[in-house]
């Protein structure tokens, strides 16, 4: 039965046009809609609502990055770097001289606001298959959370949202459950909890792969009459609109409206997916690949034969269905999930179709390549659908009005010195954003593939702590490995986004070197506000110009990232909160260093400069204080330490080593103490003049604490001769001494690792 | 690398064709894989529909199932796995077995081995004897854990590895505890003990038996590895293949890396030298 539905825009006026962008769920604005007017108009005809549907999803927010691609042209896009291969659905960069690492990270905010697990869940599928479609395999996720505080009372919940217990404990099960099953580690990711997250958590979701160079997939057709072939799960009515949705703010009606957004996961379609397509990539059958994400195959389509040069003929009817009376429009924009779309010459059809049916994996033609850059789609032979892809896909571009918030500079309140340093440590060290998450890590799978040679948890069994990076080795032949970590500083990106842009680069970077990996590239998820605000463009100017001049200098390129804007609620909008996922390589993993404390006697140092910048800090946020003077970044400085701590660590000085973060040296020290379950002594004394709880507690960047192998001490301290570094201690005993003239702190470690581990478990049991 | 070692007077190690089977949902083959290769073996992937339809079962010498989460596991694990095995295969299993064929089962293949019935394997006629559930802590969980070798010499996968000697093998499973049916717990174990089918109990770092979570799942007698009275057919819940080098230990920078062995190497060794000399 033919099929055809016409949308009245030719007499539109203003009124009836936005009625029709609420009424199909388009989410475009009045200078858009007019936009679509005119071109029909152009053409003598109303558009079909496949057409209109067509155009919501290309030139959403979230497919378009209408607000922010002026700004990240500015600061980000500019990085050039001759080892990046590629930037599409997920950057390539080298590796090593036959292979290359692929690296994405995004968000699944909104749909995890609805449902936890299965926004969750398929949050990672859809970045799996970012990577999967660059030819690589997988070989590690990471997965940087935020909710609300666990404590929140009920009374206080907003109408319309979920407890944050409840989304936390749904969607760590929901990634545990989808992604111990698809068999790659989840090696690395965060968990923050602030009551700025309350309405709308962050999910945030990493992936890294490794491929052969030419077996690099182009995201693209390469000729006319290349076919479309449509592989994976069958197409349903789940995660339609899902790409409009994550472009609108989140209200109490969301989850009854927009339930039918999240997508269904399914694992076992999604592993044996990943075989039949590497498999066709290693055979060389494949002439382009590219993940059904966002928009779904009105996406894939268009800019697959559009990125050659190309346009596309696709009969809807083809594609495989889960239920019976699916509208076209809805086939063309579902997000149904685990699906791919190849393009096949027509004489490798037969052997790609071979590969997938030993899998059990439906593959089917749906259409084919045509020279004009035109899309058509037909339903059971009738037309239904005729446009060009110029227009299609040259999605607006905003130059949003932004307005550095002059934050008022909030009086500072600087908290009395204290009495009782212990408890104070043990109160930190328990905060539910320094506490151990072991409960979380060890849901996860951090070791299928037997890859993980340097594991997120560090230290003598079951006596861990939180490792700074996880290492993998990815290749069977070759020592060569590859760190990933994560970084974010909500607290520092609210009360300065500039510097808490820098500082997040800066963390990375002290992360990835503390193992002993160079960073050689991030990818980073920027999850804001409404970009119509703008106070909250302001802030997402101010943290990717930070971003940007940090890695401008280092030289470290960003091929790959996600912006996520509207996370916001009637209640207001999250804190600013760019989130990087950092990839160090590493040259031999034998040589890698870990957190925890290795052997009594051995020198601790501190390395880098501490200052009295206390604005953003845990300390701070934990008394009661406040400051405007969030830690900035010394580039210079940044790049002199690094150099100079690798090459620490490749020449085996280095027993132990720790960035210095949230909670500053004591968190950082009691850390290393957990560990290796041995203490140590510190004296503050040599530290520069500064009040006793800054020596402690301050965030200054660029800082470590190294654990040095007592008989390379002086050749360590050569090797750090253009560096600040202070001898504070040494390791041994069963107890966390600190000094500052006076003691200030004396724990066993037993103590200090009960406290610092009992947190999550009383909350989630 | 251990390549073309002949036994007194058996096969080549490179003649040596091991059967990883493989079906959708399985993800630890890759690494199996390579446990085998790297010691000079010949391994293969086999899809449980090529091993139905046009591959041999007797072509190869030894037969292994991974870990993974075999077709989703979303009723018991391995439960669907071992039916689509029974279905199909049960004659050629039971012969190979027979035989003294090698067969092999990790983790998710563990429970595989219990499902089918050749597991613990007391009356030979693949009825189910006991199970592996979900463990005590209700969820999945991914740690290292320590595993004292306590047989006397039956199984053979693991003949190399001295009475007593303690390794480091790592648990990743949400279903691992070993239970049999209450009212035949007693009986059961000492059949175990009697026929010498006990192979890997979880220990601490002192060597004794302890809790959670030394023993991850709250596994029966702590049990983690088990074989058949032959010794020819073995499980275990850990994951030997994942420290084949001792960069995989979790702990390895706290010490020397003075050797490249992981503790799990040797379990392949072990099963590697049986077929040498066996065939």
């Amino acid at each position: 039965m033919g099929y055809k539905h016409e949308i009245g825009l030719k007499d539109a006026d203003d009124e009836k046009l936005m009625q029709i962008s609420r009424e199909y769920g388009l989410a475009l604005s009045i200078d858009e809609m007019k936009k679509v007017r005119d071109y029909f108009l152009g053409k003598k005809r109303n558009p079909t609502d496949v057409e209109l549907q067509s155009i919501g999803q290309a030139w959403s927010e979230h497919c378009c990055y209408k607000s922010s691609k002026s700004i990240l042209k500015e600061f980000v896009f500019g990085i050039d770097n001759k080892r990046v291969i590629s930037r599409e659905d997920a950057g390539v960069v080298s590796f090593d001289e036959q292979y290359a690492y692929s690296l994405r990270i995004e968000s699944h905010n909104h749909p995890s606001a609805v449902e936890p697990y299965g926004g969750a869940a398929t949050g990672i599928g859809g970045i799996v298959r970012d990577i999967l479609c660059m030819g690589c395999q997988p070989v590690a996720l990471v997965d940087p959370l935020f909710f609300g505080n666990l404590n929140l009372k009920y009374k206080e919940l907003p109408k319309g949202v979920k407890h944050p217990k409840y989304l936390f404990s749904c969607v760590v099960s929901g990634i545990r459950d989808y992604w111990n099953r698809i068999g790659i580690p989840t090696v690395s990711g965060c968990v923050y909890f602030d009551k700025n997250y309350v309405g709308n958590p962050l999910v945030n979701v990493g992936c890294v792969g490794i491929g052969k160079k030419s077996n690099i997939t182009k995201s693209a057709v390469k000729k006319p009459d290349d076919l479309f072939v449509l592989v994976g799960g069958k197409t349903g009515r789940d995660g339609i609109h899902g790409v409009t949705f994550a472009s609108e703010i989140l209200t109490e009606k969301s989850e009854d409206e927009s339930r039918g957004s999240v997508q269904i996961g399914d694992p076992i379609m999604k592993e044996p997916l990943i075989h039949a397509c590497l498999e066709c990539v290693e055979k060389k059958l494949l002439n382009g690949m590219k993940d059904l994400g966002g928009g779904g195959l009105s996406c894939v389509v268009g800019e697959m034969a559009l990125a050659a040069g190309f346009g596309a003929e696709v009969k809807l009817d083809r594609v495989p269905l889960k239920e019976k009376g699916l509208n076209p429009w809805e086939i063309w924009v579902s997000e149904s999930q685990e699906r791919m779309m190849l393009a096949v010459d027509k004489k490798n059809l037969e052997k790609v179709l071979d590969i997938f049916k030993l899998w059990g994996i439906p593959a089917t033609v749906v259409g084919k390549v045509i020279p004009e850059t035109i899309v058509r789609l037909f339903y059971n032979g009738v037309k239904i659908f005729d446009m060009e892809l110029d227009f299609l896909t040259e999605g607006p571009v905003y130059c949003r009005n932004r307005v550095v918030k002059k934050r008022k500079r909030k009086k500072e309140k600087i908290p009395d010195e204290l009495r009782n340093y212990n408890r104070i440590l043990l109160k930190i060290l328990s905060s539910s954003n320094i506490c151990s998450k072991e409960w979380v890590i060890r849901q996860y799978d951090h070791e299928v593939r037997g890859s993980t040679v340097i594991k997120p948890l560090q230290g003598k069994i079951n006596s861990v702590t939180h490792g700074d990076a996880s290492v993998i080795k990815p290749l069977e032949d070759s020592f060569k490995g590859l760190a990933l970590s994560v970084s974010s500083n909500p607290y520092f990106t609210s009360v300065n986004p500039l510097n808490g842009g820098k500082s997040v680069i800066d963390k990375v970077c002290r992360n990835l070197v503390s193992v002993g990996a160079r960073p050689d590239s991030l990818t980073d998820c920027l999850n804001f506000g409404n970009p119509e605000k703008p106070n909250v463009m302001g802030d997402f100017y101010e943290s990717v110009k930070g971003m940007g001049e940090i890695c401008s200098y280092l030289n470290l390129p960003i091929p790959s990232g996600n912006v996520s804007f509207y996370n916001e609620t009637e209640k207001g909008s999250i804190p600013p909160t760019p989130v990087v996922l950092g990839v160090g390589i590493v040259d031999d993993i034998r040589k890698v260093v870990t957190v925890d404390l290795k052997k009594e006697g051995n020198p601790l140092y501190l390395i880098g400069e501490t200052s009295d910048e206390m604005g953003g800090s845990a300390y701070y946020h934990l008394v009661g204080g406040y400051s405007n003077n969030v830690p900035d970044v010394g580039k210079r400085l940044l790049k002199k330490s690094m150099s100079s701590l690798l090459n620490a660590i490749k020449k085996a000085y280095v027993a132990a080593c720790h960035d210095i973060s949230d909670g500053g040296l004591a968190v950082c020290i009691s850390e290393m103490c957990i560990g290796g379950n041995i203490g140590s002594i510190l004296d503050m004394s040599g530290i520069n003049n500064l009040r006793t709880d800054i020596k402690l507690f301050s965030e200054s960047n660029t800082r470590w604490v190294a654990e040095v192998k007592k008989d390379y001490e002086k050749k360590f301290r050569d090797e750090m001769k253009n560096v600040k570094i202070s001898r504070i201690g040494e390791v041994g005993g069963e107890n966390l001494i600190i000094k500052d003239k006076k003691e200030l702190i004396n724990l066993p470690i037993s103590r200090i690792k009960k406290e610092w581990k009992k947190t999550l478990w009383e909350m989630m049991g | 690398m251990e390549k073309n070692i002949v036994g007194d007077d058996g096969m080549k190690t490179s003649d040596i064709k091991v059967c990883i089977l493989r079906i959708e949902g399985t993800n630890c083959e890759q690494e199996m894989y390579y446990s085998f290769k790297r010691l000079g073996a010949k391994p293969e992937l086999v899809h449980l529909k090529q091993l139905i339809k046009n591959k041999n079962l007797f072509d190869y010498q030894c037969f292994m199932i991974p870990g993974g989460f075999s077709t989703g596991d979303y009723v018991r694990a391995g439960a669907i796995f071992a039916a689509l095995i029974k279905s199909r295969l049960s004659k050629e299993i039971k012969k190979f077995v027979e035989e003294g064929c090698p067969v092999g089962g990790i983790c998710n293949g563990f429970q595989v081995l219990v499902e089918l019935g050749l597991l613990p394997g007391f009356d030979k006629k693949m009825n189910v004897e006991a199970v592996l559930t979900i463990n005590d802590s209700n969820r999945f969980e991914c740690r290292p854990t320590l595993l004292r070798n306590e047989n006397n010499g039956n199984s053979v996968f693991t003949s190399k590895i001295k009475k007593n000697r303690i390794l480091m093998i790592p648990s990743a499973h949400a279903e691992g505890k070993f239970l049999f049916q209450k009212d035949r717990e007693e009986k059961y174990l000492q059949k175990l003990i009697d026929n010498d089918q006990i192979v890997f109990r979880y220990v601490n770092e002192d060597g004794e038996y302890a809790g959670y979570p030394w023993n991850p799942n709250g596994s029966f007698y702590n049990i983690a590895g088990i074989c058949n009275p032959e010794g020819n057919v073995f499980g275990m819940m850990p994951h030997p293949e994942r420290v084949f080098y001792r960069y995989q230990h979790p702990d390895w920078t706290r010490t020397n890396l003075k050797t490249l062995d992981g503790d799990g190497k040797i379990v392949f060794e072990s099963l590697l030298e049986y077929i040498r000399r066996r065939f």
